[in-house]
């Protein structure tokens, strides 16, 4: 297979896992309620899921009051009026609301809603209180970030990690990477090499972060960190050449990027360059 | 002869004043998020360059825009990590506009405990990060060099035990 047939590979799983996430949390099918002889709830849910407004736009939020107001168990409509709150910092009123869509609808909002604690807030412990409570409505696969980077399961350990349990992190990473008919994302070995780095062992690092450059080598995280390591090892090329890849591809625009916040092992160019002046003189 | 001008008068009052309690008992601004002029507290000669919506930051797909990107952010607040040990523990949000010049003004601060109830902070610490959000100059204009555009941005300061624990987004 060339290399570029293995990019448009790469793309298209991306692009499947992406779509998966999607789907996961797509708009509510209206017609339940219809079979159900349910009407208020029916024209509620067609309220709320047609168009009408921009996202946070006074008119959107006034269509989702109406919908509440004619079918207070929709749960949809909860959610989908927390989200330009959550987006914009305020933060007491999108919990509100994100709450009341758990409440009616847990196995449908725990997940998203963990993922915003972890997400926006690096609320981390409330996060896993999520997932935990999602691990024993879901026991298999408790679903996927919003944004499709990632398996919950694999946020629940970047919570531990960043709560300084670091071991059970590494513990929980491999046990999903392990099971059966899991696919690996594409950032999890990326995180995976950053949590053996911390924890020294740094063979098991090398391992980790060469995978996840073998899964996509669209990023300038793994070689930086890759860096490091041969910085570590006091090895002097293999660090100096590991930094410019990791500036190389930065510069291309190869770099963990998320239009909302900033994610977890992102690195800057500032970071790099501080590197690269160092090996200079290593 | 009256009755009949009055009658259409009338109606356009009444439609009028219905058209007004409607926009008045709206609990909402235009936009989620909006920042209206307050003359108490904002500054009158911050200038908005907009004449209608103003984005949020993250509708220009890019994320933060600041020179130096986060970690020149973390390192302007890195004294709050130094800061003494207290209990409160929980985030200060502060909104802001930055406007076509990269200059920032209406600041909005909400305080919020770790299970995201209104709580208040020490005020010198609220105090202490406002000025410090102030004296950000590196913010990079929105749109483009020939397009410039104002922007809504936000900056929230996880706090624990009174220190600076992270900042997001």
């Amino acid at each position: 297979m060339t290399k570029s047939m293995l990019s448009a590979s790469r793309l298209v799983f991306v692009f499947l896992l992406t779509s998966l996430a999607l789907v996961a949390f797509a708009e509510p099918n209206c017609n339940i309620y219809k079979m159900e002889n349910n009407m208020p709830c029916y024209e509620a849910c067609v309220l709320a899921t047609t168009g009408g407004g921009e996202q946070g736009s006074r008119k959107s939020q006034e269509k989702f009051d109406k919908a509440i107001e004619q079918c207070p168990a929709l749960d949809y409509a909860y959610m989908e009026k927390s989200v330009p709150y959550l987006k914009r910092g305020e933060f007491i009123t999108w919990k509100k609301l994100i709450d009341k869509a758990v409440e009616l609808n847990p196995t449908l909002h725990l997940g998203y809603r963990g993922w915003c604690r972890y997400q926006f807030l690096r609320d981390y412990r409330g996060a896993i209180k999520d997932f935990e409570r999602l691990d024993t409505l879901f026991p298999h696969d408790i679903g996927y970030s919003q944004n499709g980077d990632y398996q919950l399961t694999i946020v629940k350990a970047l919570c531990y990690s960043a709560i300084g349990e670091k071991d059970k992190a590494i513990t929980i990473i491999e046990a999903q990477l392990g099971k059966k008919g899991y696919s690996p994302m594409v950032y999890d070995y990326l995180h995976l090499g950053v949590l053996k780095m911390e924890t020294e062992d740094i063979a098991g690092s090398i391992e980790s972060l060469t995978r996840s450059i073998a899964l996509n080598d669209y990023l300038a995280e793994p070689y930086y960190y890759l860096g490091l390591i041969y910085k570590s090892k006091n090895l002097k090329a293999e660090y100096k050449s590991a930094m410019e890849k990791a500036k190389a591809y930065y510069l291309k625009g190869y770099k963990r990027f998320d239009p909302y916040t900033h994610p977890m092992h992102k690195v800057y160019l500032g970071d790099i360059d501080n590197e690269l002046s160092i090996a200079q003189t290593f | 002869m009256i009755q009949k001008i009055s009658w259409p008068f009338l109606l356009i009052v009444v439609f009028a004043s219905c058209q007004k309690s409607k926009t008045e008992k709206s609990a909402y601004p235009d936009h989620v998020g909006d920042i209206a002029f307050d003359e108490k507290t904002d500054d009158p000669n911050f200038k908005i360059c907009l004449n209608g919506r103003i984005p949020q930051y993250y509708e220009f797909g890019k994320s933060l825009q600041y020179k130096g990107e986060k970690p020149a952010i973390d390192k302007h607040f890195e004294i709050l990590k130094q800061n003494e040990s207290t209990a409160e523990s929980g985030y200060i949000t502060i909104r802001f506009v930055v406007n076509c010049e990269g200059k920032t003004g209406r600041y909005r601060i909400e305080e919020m405990s770790n299970d995201y109830q209104p709580m208040s902070f020490d005020k010198k610490l609220v105090e202490k990060i406002l000025t410090l959000t102030r004296e950000l100059n590196g913010w990079i204009v929105g749109g483009d060099q020939a397009h410039p555009v104002d922007y809504y941005q936000y900056l929230t300061f996880k706090i624990e035990g009174g220190k600076l624990i992270e900042i997001m987004p």
